[in-house]
């Protein structure tokens, strides 16, 4: 088993992961929602009812 | 222009300057030279001689220095410079190389700052106190001095000139300077200063060391005559502080092939610095200040953190690193695995203390910053890679440190009243006892509102949570856990997080339950889920804590009875149940099939129907049925007589189609495989089963199925059911139909998500522990949602694109 880090040999103490410091860097993504599944690309249609807040400017 | 730095390169008598009082260093030894008792002092006192070398080699007039311990505990130290001057001082009426001996802060590096011809620029001296306190020191010194052709001698006793220079004889083409003494020590008279003369090989080899590779260039060569076999080590390096932090880290694994070095000058300072990164956590920062080492640091070492700081704090922001990973880093972070040497030569330094263990000079400190501000920044634009594992590593730092702290925060949250206090999101049971309470973490809004009115509250709990996130850049809809929910989620189970605060005894709830949508995106949140309890909390799984709700994917009614169905198989098993009911299989030869040995037949169409699906999608199935059934696929039969073979696939074929559709000819092909054809309507139809797939594992596979039921296919049946007959001649059309009389008067309703089931039906078919079925979770099954994870998280995005379509079905039928 390979810790999913560092890819090292994982240590029973901390397993799955190598070291303190692994599961430590896997911990703080988890606590800041850093892990992200993508999904499936949307259709153009739903795609165009997308609006970007950064970009949306407003209409006079 | 050439003779003023000649003239500046003069050095003779007049360049000593005359400082008074010898005798105050017999009497406070410790002020000059350090302590007289535990071999420091010692061991300075070969160092000062030492720096008179390394300076006369960095004034550029000497490339050798050489260190030895004598068998009677004396050291010489010799170098090949110009030679002390032996001319008589003006101001002292004596030979400068006796003042220089035995007058108290006189030397040629006294008046560095001086325009007006000084000695040298910048020079070290451990206390800058020069050779006549080594002198004042030793029970005798003799100097030896090489200059003009010529050797000259001097001996001084308890620091007094007992022998004056004199010229010794001719020597021709010898330079140089070399200074023995015995230091005064208390095992040879009781008067001494030292408490011994044990002078280690191995502390004087260390400083050596530094020195050689602060001095780029000059060699430096101990050796220690005093035992039976002499050892000697020769220092050399060219490489400069990048070789010193080389040989720091020669054991340690680097994360980058060779050290940054930067080196220049600003204001008159001269800055030199090397810097690896290896993959430990620990710091070592050495700061020399003309060759002196900074126990404690100062404004050279502060200029360095800065600019340090700054410069990766830039490159982190700029290339999207650091937006990436969300995450502040600080200079602590920055110089986590970092290795460094910082060298400055500075004119007059400042000390704040008489050991300058700490620079306080403060023009050091922005020509530092300066010089690495400038220098780094080019050096990351210049390395891209290299500054990316960097950064990586650091970014890597900031992140361990902030969930160490996040997890002591979260740990020690009260959890009562902040489980009560997180708004519209847990709702808690009554129940008090872990082993009889429950928990449900239930995908989307409408689902967990189900789900809270649902649920029994006595001992069940719900915690809803959002997994969907719009990603606006790439248009599409990602999966996460947001921090809160992670953040929830802990303070909900009890048992705190990390490595030192989780805590198994704490877990309020004994049965966990993972509730999500049968769809794609549903055992996406599912893989989250499972892989975070199995990185984070793998002792909830051990204890057999976790479990995956078993909701319905399909609800069915026939007249007034309705049933639960899991999934698309249990689906099958009822409609087959309800389709063979009634039915009886009438085959060819007249016989007939019912009831359970109906639903046998039956069961073997589906699992031949299963096997044929294995075979790649351009082989048209029932072409490949047909094959079976005529034998085709047996093992060795298509090598005994392939035509005859052929033959009879044809004329299965032929069997199944309609009247004005048949004429199916069976040939041989080159790479012993079958080539079917027929002519409909003028158009040859082909189709080729090559010789590959005949010979393949899903091919023998077939054959063993077809072989169990070849009797019941040999000739076309029906099955007849109310009246009506369907004409079957292979295992699919049997199952086809049968589905088909299955469906008949069933009404059917696919639920797309928990939320489209109201609060009594999830408790009916979820919650109610007398009729759900909960999957526990094990290691694993948990252990491969990992995997699954990891490969759905790659940063490649076409294989993992690639990987997601294939896997979507699969990820569907992942019941653990």
């Amino acid at each position: 088993m390979s810790c999913p880090i560092c890819q090292k040999e994982t240590d029973a103490k901390y397993r799955p992961f190598c070291s303190r410091r692994c599961a430590d860097i896997d911990l703080g993504r988890w606590l800041k929602g850093s892990y992200v599944i993508p999904g499936p690309a949307l259709e153009e249609e739903e795609a165009a009812h997308i609006v970007d807040p950064r970009q949306e400017t407003p209409k006079h | 222009m050439a003779e003023a730095a000649k003239k500046s390169q003069e050095y003779g008598a007049d360049s000593i300057k005359v400082l008074r009082g010898l005798e105050a260093v017999r009497k406070r030894p410790g002020m000059y030279i350090g302590d007289t008792d535990d071999g420091s002092g010692l061991h300075h006192m070969v160092y000062e001689v030492v720096d008179n070398g390394i300076d006369e080699a960095l004034a550029g007039h000497a490339t050798a220095v050489t260190v030895i311990i004598h068998a009677d505990d004396s050291v010489s130290v010799r170098d090949n410079g110009r030679g002390i001057p032996v001319d008589i001082h003006q101001e002292e009426g004596v030979s400068a190389a006796e003042v220089i001996m035995t007058q108290l802060h006189a030397g040629g590096k006294f008046n560095n700052t001086d325009d007006s011809g000084n000695a040298y620029k910048v020079s070290g001296g451990l206390h800058g106190v020069g050779v006549s306190v080594v002198n004042a020191l030793s029970e005798w010194l003799e100097l030896t001095v090489w200059r003009d052709d010529k050797e000259y001698r001097a001996r001084f006793e308890d620091g007094e000139c007992v022998t004056h220079v004199y010229e010794y004889g001719p020597a021709p083409g010898m330079r140089g300077t070399q200074v023995r003494f015995l230091a005064s020590a208390k095992v040879n008279r009781p008067d001494g200063t030292f408490s011994n003369l044990e002078y280690s090989f191995k502390v004087l080899e260390t400083r050596l060391r530094e020195l050689a590779f602060l001095n780029s260039g000059v060699r430096i060569i101990i050796e220690d005559e005093r035992h039976a076999e002499p050892q000697r080590t020769e220092l050399f390096y060219e490489g400069g502080v990048r070789e010193f932090v080389k040989y720091l880290d020669r054991s340690k694994s680097s994360i980058m092939a060779e050290p940054i070095y930067m080196v220049g000058e600003r204001g008159g300072i001269g800055v030199e610095v090397a810097m690896w990164w290896n993959d430990s956590y620990h710091e070592n920062v050495l700061p020399f200040t003309n060759n002196i080492p900074q126990r404690d640091g100062g404004t050279h070492l502060a200029g360095l953190r800065g600019a340090l700081t700054r410069t990766i704090n830039n490159y982190a922001q700029s290339s999207g690193i650091a937006k990436k990973e969300k995450v502040d880093f600080t200079g602590d972070d920055a110089r986590e695995g970092l290795t460094c040497v910082l060298s400055v030569k500075v004119p007059d330094p400042k000390f704040s203390s008489q050991t300058k263990d700490k620079l306080v000079s403060s023009e050091v400190r922005p020509a530092v910053e300066n010089m690495v501000n400038e220098k780094l920044a080019e050096w990351f634009e210049e390395n891209p890679a290299n500054a990316k594992i960097i950064v990586g590593k650091i970014i890597e730092a900031a992140l361990a440190r902030e969930a160490a702290r996040k997890a002591r925060e979260l740990t020690r949250r009260k959890t009562a009243m902040d489980v009560a206090s997180l708004p519209g999101k847990l709702a808690d049971c009554q129940e008090k006892d872990p082993a009889l309470s429950e928990l449900f973490i239930v995908e989307g809004d409408s689902a967990g509102g189900s789900a809270k009115q649902g649920r029994s509250r006595k001992n069940q709990a719900v915690l809803p949570l959002r997994g969907k996130i719009l990603n606006v850049e790439r248009a599409r809809f990602d999966r996460m856990l947001a921090s809160e929910t992670v953040g929830t989620l802990i303070t909900a189970l009890g048992t705190g997080i990390g490595r030192d605060e989780f805590d198994i005894k704490k877990l309020r709830y004994h049965k966990i339950i993972i509730m999500t949508d049968a769809d794609v995106d549903g055992a996406h949140i599912r893989t989250l889920l499972l892989t975070f309890f199995y990185r984070q909390m793998p002792e909830i799984i051990d204890g057999g804590y976790l479990y995956i709700a078993q909701p319905p994917l399909y609800k069915v009614a026939r007249g007034k009875s309705e049933v639960y169905l899991k999934d698309q198989a249990a689906f099958e098993d009822y409609l087959i149940e309800m389709g063979t009911d009634g039915a009886v299989l009438r085959l060819g030869s007249g016989e007939e099939i019912a009831g359970a040995d109906l639903q046998r037949v039956v069961e073997g169409a589906r699992q031949f129907r299963r096997v044929l699906e294995a075979f790649p999608t351009h082989y048209p199935r029932g072409i490949l049925e047909q094959a079976a059934l005529a034998g085709a696929f047996d093992a060795g039969k298509a090598d005994l007589d392939l035509q005859a073979v052929a033959d009879t696939v044809a004329k299965r074929l032929d069997g199944v189609a309609v009247e004005y559709e048949r004429g199916w000819t069976g040939r041989i092909t080159q790479d012993h495989g079958i080539r079917l054809s027929r002519v409909l309507r003028g158009v040859e139809e082909l189709r080729t089963l090559d010789g590959g797939v005949l010979r393949s594992g899903e091919a023998r596979r077939l054959s063993h199925l077809a072989g169990t039921t070849r009797d019941i296919y040999a000739r076309p049946g029906q099955l007849v059911r109310k009246e009506r007959e369907v004409p079957i001649h292979g295992p699919v059309d049997l199952l086809r139909a049968v589905l088909a009389e299955g469906e008949k008067g069933l009404s059917l309703q696919r639920y797309k998500g928990l939320g489209e089931m109201n609060p009594e039906q999830l408790w009916e078919t979820t919650l109610d522990p007398e009729a759900r079925t909960l999957l526990q979770v094990k290691v694993d099954d948990v252990a491969d949602a990992d995997d699954i994870f990891t490969k759905l998280m790659g940063d490649v995005v076409e294989p993992r694109r690639e990987f997601i379509q294939q896997n979507a079905l699969n990820v569907e039928h992942l019941d653990f």
